[in-house]
């Protein structure tokens, strides 16, 4: 199993962190274009899934699942938007991504008071704690198989 | 060594802690600025800074989704009041419209040990709690105002925290499309 | 019981609160000017350790009263106990924490560095406090070399 990417959006829709670990293939796109689009789709696919929905839905759009790899999303109450990009040997994803929200980001950037929450996360703290925390995970492999 | 921490309750510790140092901060800012309505306005935005970081400790320790309803906001304040003040407030007062209602508090840690000299009578002592509710509830869609109705330092039998609904926040709209 | 975290967001307010008021009183001075939030920890520490040791027996001396800022009163308010206390036994008190809560969210090493002095100044004027009002007066300054790890040093002055 490999976890390939993550993004995360702040409550506005700007892009707080990005990070990869094993991407094999790059979009051609600058970050910053990648991202737009990223917040573009998950912003109409959201607002798409609750609209079509034939039920009450609580939880709205959660993943989605290409035959390579699967995009997973969370999204908190207060909007902030955490996109991980798995193989699809990666099963629910929901536990590890409230995991890095409560443990990693509410600890090292609601909780660092040099961090401010609408812009990109500068600190080297988080990031070592986001990549030990992803590395951890059962779900991540260096290599892809 | 003779003294063990167990003599210690550190649970009464830490909120007197928040009371004394709040205590030192209005102090320092009666000082600073010199009037009563300043220290209230800045009391209420240093409240604001906290509430947009509190919701979000919040929200990952209780792992509590999107409010249905006006009715479930104030109970999760609620439970956030007994969570990070250590009081349980009572919800009462609603406007017949239902879009306004009240915190109830019987005993206010922050104003415990606290007495206001006359000259400060019109200051908001506890304003800080309606910033923090302000910058709380607007990080969850909800545009809100908050202010004191009662207050245990000027006379009054309890703390009276009033909030109306003003508008729910949309989602933005990715850039570049509207 | 009131969750600790309230006191840390509200520590990180009293930090934005007097640099705001510095930089407003001092548009050109080149050093933040965090006096202010010296003494805010001072009279927090004074009346502090008032409640902390209103029951309990007088302290030996000096070292005893260390011991005791050290141990019991830094575990009420910092969650731990100092890591390493030295003393030249003249007055000299050097407390290590290896983990300070203030700083143990911020960084782990020399990132945000310069920026040190905001988060540990509220508490040097604690410990001064405290010691006040036990009767020892002193001077209190801290050192960070590498976050989260703070060093305290105090001064008994003797008059």
């Amino acid at each position: 199993m490999t976890i390939h990417n993550i993004y995360i959006f702040d409550h506005k829709g700007g892009l707080l962190y990005y990070h990869e670990w094993n991407r094999i293939k790059q979009s051609g796109m600058t970050s910053e274009e990648e991202a737009k689009l990223m917040y573009g789709m998950l912003f109409s696919i959201k607002s798409f899934v609750n609209k079509i929905s034939p039920i009450d839905t609580k939880e709205g759009f959660l993943y989605y699942k290409t035959s390579k790899y699967t995009l997973h999303f969370m999204e908190t109450p207060s909007r902030i938007k955490f996109v991980l990009n798995t193989d699809n040997n990666a099963q629910d994803m929901r536990e590890l991504l409230q995991q890095i929200y409560s443990q990693v980001f509410v600890e090292y950037v609601v909780k660092n008071p040099l961090s401010k929450l609408s812009e990109p996360i500068q600190s080297e703290l988080f990031k070592t704690k986001l990549d030990a925390f992803v590395k951890q995970s059962p779900s991540f492999l260096a290599k892809p198989l | 060594m003779s003294r063990s921490s167990s003599r210690i309750d550190t649970k009464k510790v830490n909120s007197e802690l928040v009371t004394l140092t709040y205590g030192a901060l209005v102090a320092q800012m009666i000082k600073d600025l010199d009037n009563a309505d300043d220290v209230s306005k800045q009391l209420e935005r240093l409240g604001y800074n906290m509430g947009i970081r509190i919701v979000e400790d919040f929200l990952s320790k209780t792992g509590s989704g999107r409010c249905l309803d006006l009715k479930d906001t104030a109970d999760k304040v609620q439970m956030a009041f007994k969570m990070y003040l250590g009081v349980q407030p009572n919800v009462a007062n609603w406007s017949a419209a239902g879009d306004e209602f009240s915190f109830i508090l019987d005993s206010n840690p922050l104003t415990e040990l606290v007495e206001l000299p006359d000259d400060l009578k019109n200051l908001k002592y506890c304003n800080i709690i309606c910033g923090v509710l302000r910058g709380a509830l607007e990080m969850v869609h909800l545009d809100v105002q908050s202010w004191i109705v009662q207050d245990q330092l000027k006379g009054d039998s309890n703390t009276e925290i009033r909030l109306k609904f003003i508008r729910r926040l949309e989602d933005s709209i990715p850039a570049g499309e509207d | 019981m009131a969750d600790e975290t309230v006191f840390d967001f509200l520590h990180s307010e009293l930090v934005n609160y007097v640099i705001e008021q510095s930089e407003l009183k001092n548009k050109d001075a080149k050093d933040e000017d965090l006096s202010n939030l010296e003494y805010l920890g001072f009279s927090t520490g004074y009346r502090m350790i008032e409640r902390l040791t209103k029951e309990m027996p007088r302290f030996k001396d000096e070292l005893d009263t260390m011991k005791f800022i050290c141990t019991d009163f830094w575990t009420a308010i910092y969650r731990k106990q100092i890591d390493n206390l030295r003393t030249n036994h003249q007055g000299v008190y050097v407390l290590q924490d290896n983990g300070f809560r203030f700083l143990n969210n911020i960084s782990n090493g020399k990132q945000y560095l310069e920026l040190a002095p905001r988060y540990v100044t509220f508490t040097c004027g604690v410990v001064r406090g405290g010691l006040a009002n036990l009767g020892i007066n002193s001077l209190v300054t801290a050192e960070v070399q590498s976050m989260p790890s703070c060093k305290f040093h105090i001064q008994v002055q003797r008059s």
